[in-house]
């Protein structure tokens, strides 16, 4: 960052400058949450905001998804400025491009520069917002079977203006208006996602004025230096080493048989405070949704470091300068090229991806690291359409009913519901009457499955059955379930969490299995049965405190019969612990 | 007379306005285990300090107003009652499940929060009812009747009932309301329609299951307090105040405890408003109440108290929803006791941890090793170490200068008063955030905002919060120190009551609304009655209104109490726009406005006359004229000392300077001046 004068700053004002800057970014989000129109954003928080240097450095991204934000907001920031040479004030940037540091296509980015008194360029805030349309092929963003972007169909803006002295760009407005499904929607998402970027704006202009532009500049580089000596420190308390971990995505249309297996190579240099992460062992692209983009690919590394240390390190360009990621051209975790589809680059693949990292990370130092996180989606997060009988408009949306996949990591169990690892658990859970009152759908049953987690020392979390169909007529719905095939391992000695299922059920109570990328018609009677996948447990189970297992059978997560023959717990008819023969139990199977 | 008590954790404080109008302070500690006996110990103090036998200064007293930490603390500790959740079929995991949702996605130490009726004690009712209000599967009631069999079983103590829909048509829950009573006489329940009668089945679940298990010992507390009060001669009325910023007659309370959780903070915001807008007619008002442990803070905008719909108690996330409306205070861990350090990085940090009571500050001398922001006051200035609390306690500066060098000067590299200073700073900067959180979340500029300082260490470091939000002006009422208690006694009778009807600006149902807006009327006419027949009352509707596809309303008042006309909807809409417009920056002309969820808000005075100034003994006086104070910029300067009582009205004084009681400090720095108005506020405006 080009300042104009170096001002030192003590502690207590990076401190007081910190705060400042994360309000600002707090208030940018709560205007995308309070205000946005599709379920993706006011019910699933599927957004980010985030904080730029003009040097396109990572600042802040409070409250912010991880598989969005930790890369990718820079290179785009870049392009911006590669494109649009000539910024000034008033400017606003629309940014979906999978080829130009954004994540998947429907992830809509808008980037406003912010420029000081002088007109000088200082910041560039970003919003970014999953859209519950943006115009492919099939009603949903989430496109599997895609063989490129052409077949995926989805609008792209590789850094288009969207505004002008303030002012629309309508020409880009009325296309998008014939392309996206429930344009009104789309309109009223775009408006609070810029709503959000110029409140950034607004609030970093007021704050360099405030304080003074040169102190405010002064702040990027200490808070890098900060944030970076913060995470030299943590590195140094793991143990040096290297590992690599195997994780395979389920088989999907466009794969081989035996399903994908995305494999990273992970060295730990604690004394160099420095950990490199190796995704060139990742086969090349395919033909379909499941690639991801140069930003993902860099996150899901940086996601699986990040939820394996201290989480008060800063997480900013400061701290990833410790990290170091080896990724190949055209390969599936890697630097896809123009028309490669991107359709599911911040779930799928970038999951698996993330997940190695922290297997890996697990395998190298006890305690670190976490089992593997659970996969996305069945049919409980899924995206459904049709025509609402009762007002006959046509909807489209993606709904959140149901996930867990939270795993259990080497100092306690799962967060339950961490939807998935990319996610990190921000994402809300739709309520029953919600969804009952915005779609004509019938939510029947909604519970977690006993028996299905992962077990360990510490547990992953038990997956989540959602059942549920339209009323008073029919339902489109698109979904594309991993990790159905393949549970979400443990690690360490811990076991697998539950897989992921999907079926219909008809009228007849007949129930039948769907595919794991599938798009239905469900009448009027039918319901869909989505089995959401739970997570891998860490340390063998036989290290479980018995208390607390016999505490897991009482509230019914377990059967006794599992406290067991798992465990090596059992259980007495009032519900207490069996020391004696638990004991017999545990040393029957060491030896 | 009139009493206002509010138990905290730490003190009880007692405030009474005698017959000519003159208020009173008092304070007693708290006594956890039988809170009651605090309650008649500060009166003791009072009767005591009025030179009257308890008995007879109790018989001239027409009201007593009390806010209670009870059924909070009762929550917190585990206390409440062994609690049995009755759901519908298919959904047993609603409390476990919630909403989801984190604040940290990375932080992966947190464990996820238990919920708040296990898992086994959860039983699922069959029946289901549609959003239409149709009915999808009847009532099992064979099989309810088995579960209530399980229940007695489980000597389960206590029943919350929430089936999903029953907003909609209440049949179901009314039903298991009545075999409840058949098969379990006398075990308290709670039906969620009747508690709650809102959208959203884990909020509406989490307060009827809170609401139950609060339902035995609330039933018992009440019953003490109002029978010892009787014993010790006090024949008047009683009132408990609520979450929801109002007072309900005790024995009405004991039926819905859940509106006692939030009891007593909900009045500081009362109490700020009612100050802000006599001493100077602010509109836009923020009040801050400093404790030990927490600073709580609320926004109060165009003389309404702020409500929230998303109370939790706890953590966000992490606690449990109250899932009720209640007065929009929120709680941050700084205060007085907040402890300061330095991490491995450099950066210093106050807070959220506190040194508490005990061992509390170095400064207390009871064994206290962290340097506190009180210690960093205490050096820099700001408190007197020979009148803290009047005098009745004495500081060790020594103590809080060595904790101070030790782990913060030496470490940061600074000198002493610069580390006292630093930290002062960054616990103003994690208050004023906690402001902006309130500020900016509702889209108000503090800027053109009141500061009201309410709690014993308000006077510290307020006037630094309003100078750093740019306020106009802060203002600290004499009776601060008591926020809660003193805005109890200004306190309006209030209630409300909620219905769910969903429409729309396009196709807006008249006939629906009306009828759902009567059935509001009758209900606050019957509260109405219950006040008596002297008050004088007001009705304020409002709605919660959002544009078609957002989630999240925004509260519209309708000021002709319903929406008749055309003209009256139009009206509405605009209003909702302007509001949006307000908050958000932008709004969106083209876009169908819808209607969720209507509310009428009863309020019956029950005072005619202002509250009169808060006195205390000349005795009480500090000998200590001036003390040298440190300010950023200027360094320890000579500040001159004035009892607060002594200050003459309307004049304008410059910092530095500290107005004293014997409960609080109010330091004004060189850029500021005080004044203090005939009402014994004193006003504090900062250069800009």
């Amino acid at each position: 960052m080009t300042t104009d004068m170096e001002i030192s700053l003590t502690g207590a004002e990076l401190a007081i400058l910190r705060h400042r800057i994360e309000g600002v970014n707090k208030k940018m989000a709560n205007t995308v949450v309070r205000t946005g129109r599709s379920g993706v954003l006011n019910r699933a928080r599927d957004f980010s905001v985030c904080i730029l240097t003009a040097d396109c450095d990572l600042l802040s991204a409070a409250e912010g998804l991880p598989i969005h934000t930790l890369c990718g907001p820079d290179m785009m920031a870049r392009w911006m400025l590669t494109f649009h040479p000539n910024l000034k004030r008033g400017d606003a940037f629309l940014h979906n491009s999978p080829y130009h540091g954004n994540s998947h296509a429907a992830d809509q980015v808008v980037l406003v520069p912010v420029f000081d008194d002088e007109e000088v360029h200082r910041f560039t805030v970003v919003v970014k917002a999953h859209q519950a349309d943006i115009g492919n092929s099939v009603p949903t963003t989430l496109h599997a079977t895609a063989r490129d972007i052409y077949e995926e169909g989805a609008m792209i803006f590789p850094s288009v203006r969207l505004q002008e002295n303030f002012k629309f760009n309508e020409d880009l407005i009325r296309m998008c208006r014939m392309r996206i499904r429930v344009p009104d929607q789309w309109y009223g998402d775009l408006l609070a996602t810029l709503g959000a970027a110029r409140i950034g704006e607004r609030e970093l202009i007021a704050l360099g004025r405030e304080i003074g532009w040169a102190k405010l500049l002064s702040f990027p580089a200490k808070w890098f230096e900060y944030s970076e000596n913060r995470m030299m420190e943590a590195l140094r308390k793991m143990t040096s080493g290297q590992a690599e971990a195997l994780s395979i995505h389920d088989a999907f249309p466009g794969t081989t048989a035996d399903g994908i297996e995305i494999r990273a190579s992970v060295r730990v240099d604690a004394e160099d405070a420095r950990v490199h992460v190796d995704f060139t062992g990742c086969p090349d692209c395919l033909p379909n949704g499941l690639n991801l983009t140069e930003a993902t690919s860099r996150t899901a590394a940086m996601v699986g470091i990040f939820n394996s240390i201290d989480s008060s390190v800063p997480k900013n360009a400061g701290s990833i300068r410790r990290i170091m990621i080896d990724l190949r051209e055209n390969a599936i975790v890697g630097i896809p090229h123009h028309p490669t589809s991107c359709s599911l680059a911040t779930t799928n693949i970038a999951d698996h991806a993330t997940n190695c990292v922290q297997m890996a990370i697990a395998a190298i130092s006890e305690g670190s690291g976490m089992a593997e996180t659970g996969y996305a989606f069945s049919p409980t997060t899924g995206t459904i359409s049709g025509i609402d009988p009762r007002n006959g408009k046509p909807f489209v949306n993606m709904v959140f009913l149901g996930h867990t996949a939270g795993a259990a990591t080497g100092h306690g169990d799962r967060w339950l519901t961490l939807l998935h690892v990319g996610n990190g658990g921000l994402c809300n859970i739709d309520g029953a009457e919600l969804t009952e009152l915005y779609h004509p759908v019938v939510i029947r049953e909604r519970k977690l499955v006993t028996d299905s987690e992962g077990a360990g020392k510490f547990i992953g979390a038990s997956s989540m059955l959602v059942e549920y169909g339209p009323v008073g007529g029919d339902l489109e719905l698109v979904f594309a379930s991993d990790g159905t095939d393949h549970a979400p391992q443990g690690v360490r000695g811990g076991k697998p969490g539950g897989k992921a299922d999907q079926y219909i059920r008809f009228p007849s109570g007949e129930l039948k299995q769907l595919d794991k990328v599938a798009r239905v018609i469900l009448r009027e009677g039918d319901t869909t049965v989505g089995i959401a996948c739970g997570g891998g447990g860490y340390g063998s189970p036989f290290e479980r405190d018995p208390q607390t297992v016999a505490n897991d059978v009482l509230e019914k997560w377990i059967s006794r019969e599992r406290a067991e023959k798992i465990y090596g717990v059992a259980i007495d008819a009032d519900g207490s612990v069996n020391r004696e023969k638990t004991q017999t139990l545990r040393e029957a199977v060491c030896k | 007379m009139r009493f206002a008590c509010d138990t905290g954790g730490t003190f009880t404080d007692l405030v009474v306005e005698d017959k000519s109008g003159t208020v009173h302070m008092f304070k007693a500690p708290t006594t956890p285990h039988d809170p009651v006996k605090g309650v008649l110990d500060a009166l003791s103090v009072a009767a005591s300090e009025f030179r009257m036998d308890l008995a007879d200064m109790l018989g001239q007293a027409e009201i007593f107003i009390h806010g209670t930490t009870h059924s909070i603390n009762a929550i917190i500790t585990g206390k409440t009652a062994r609690t049995a959740f009755l759901t519908t079929q298919g959904h047993p995991d609603i409390l476990v499940i919630r909403e989801a949702g984190r604040s940290e996605p990375f932080n992966h130490k947190v464990d996820y929060p238990k919920p708040y009726v296990p898992r086994s004690l959860t039983h699922e009712v069959t029946g289901r009812i549609l959003s239409d209000g149709s009915v999808s599967r009847p009532l099992d009631e064979a099989g309810l009747i088995k579960t209530l069999a399980a229940l007695k079983e489980q000597e389960v103590e206590a029943i919350g009932v929430c089936l999903l829909w029953s907003i909609v048509n209440p049949e179901h829950e009314l039903r298991v309301g009545e075999l409840i009573e058949q098969h379990l006489p006398g075990i308290p329940y709670t039906l969620s329609h009747r508690l709650n009668p809102s959208l959203r089945e884990y909020r509406r679940a989490s307060s009827t299951c809170i609401d139950a298990s609060l339902k035995p010992l609330m039933t018992k507390y009440m019953g003490s307090l109002v029978s010892r009060l009787q014993t010790a001669g006090f024949g008047g009325k009683v009132f408990v105040l609520t979450s929801q910023g109002g007072m309900m007659d005790a024995t009405h309370l004991e039926k819905m405890p859940i509106h006692s959780v939030n009891s007593g903070p909900s009045m500081a915001p009362l109490g700020g408003q009612f100050y802000a807008e006599r001493s100077i007619g602010a509109q836009t008002v923020i009040v801050a109440d400093t404790g030990g442990t927490t600073y709580d803070v609320s926004l109060v905008r165009n003389g309404a108290i702020p409500m929230t719909r998303d109370m939790w108690i706890g953590e966000p996330y992490l606690g449990h929803m109250s899932g009720f409306p209640s007065v929009d205070v929120r709680s941050i861990g700084a205060g007085g006791g907040s402890i300061a350090s330095v991490d491995a990085g450099g950066l210093l940090h106050v807070g959220p941890g506190s040194a508490g009571a005990v061992p509390g500050p170095a400064c207390f001398m009871k064994g206290g090793t962290w340097p506190t922001l009180t210690d960093a006051c205490l050096v820099l200035g700001y408190i007197d170490p020979d009148y803290f609390l009047g005098g009745k306690m004495k500081l060790d500066v020594e103590a809080a200068k060595q904790v101070i060098m030790a782990n913060i000067a030496e470490p940061l590299g600074m000198s002493l008063l610069e580390a006292a200073w630093s930290i002062v700073e960054v616990a103003t900067e994690n208050m004023v955030q906690a402001i902006a959180d309130i500020t900016v979340n509702q889209g108000i500029d503090p800027t053109n905002a009141v500061l009201v300082g309410g709690g014993g260490a308000a006077g510290l470091n307020s006037v630094f919060i309003s100078k750093r939000l740019g306020c106009k002006h802060l203002i600290i009422p004499d009776t601060g120190a008591a926020l809660s208690a003193a805005g109890a006694l200004i306190s309006d009778l209030t209630s409300y009551y909620q219905a769910t009807c969903f429409t729309a600006s396009d196709r807006f149902d008249y006939a629906q609304v009306r009828s759902v807006l009567e059935d509001l009327d009758e209900r606050c006419e019957t509260f109405r009655k219950s006040a008596g027949e002297h008050v004088t009352s007001a009705v304020q509707t409002y709605v919660e209104a959002r544009y078609e596809s957002q989630i999240w309303e925004i509260e519209v008042e309708i000021p002709n109490g319903g929406i008749v006309t055309e003209a009256d909807l139009a009206d509405a809409v605009a209003q909702f726009h302007k509001k949006h417009d307000e908050l958000f920056a932008y709004h969106d002309e083209n876009s169908v406005v819808e209607f969720v969820t209507w509310t009428k808000r009863v309020n019956c005075k029950l005072r005619k006359n202002d509250v009169g100034r808060l006195r205390y003994d000349t005795d009480a006086r500090n000998d200590r004229a001036v003390r040298m104070a440190y300010f950023p910029g200027f360094g320890e300067v000579e500040s001159k000392v004035f009892f607060q009582q002594d200050v003459p009205h309307d004049q304008t004084f410059s910092g530095p300077l500290v107005v004293e009681t014997p409960h609080t400090a109010v330091i004004v720095d060189p850029m500021s001046t005080v004044l203090q108005t005939p009402e014994g506020t004193l006003i504090v405006t900062s250069k800009k």
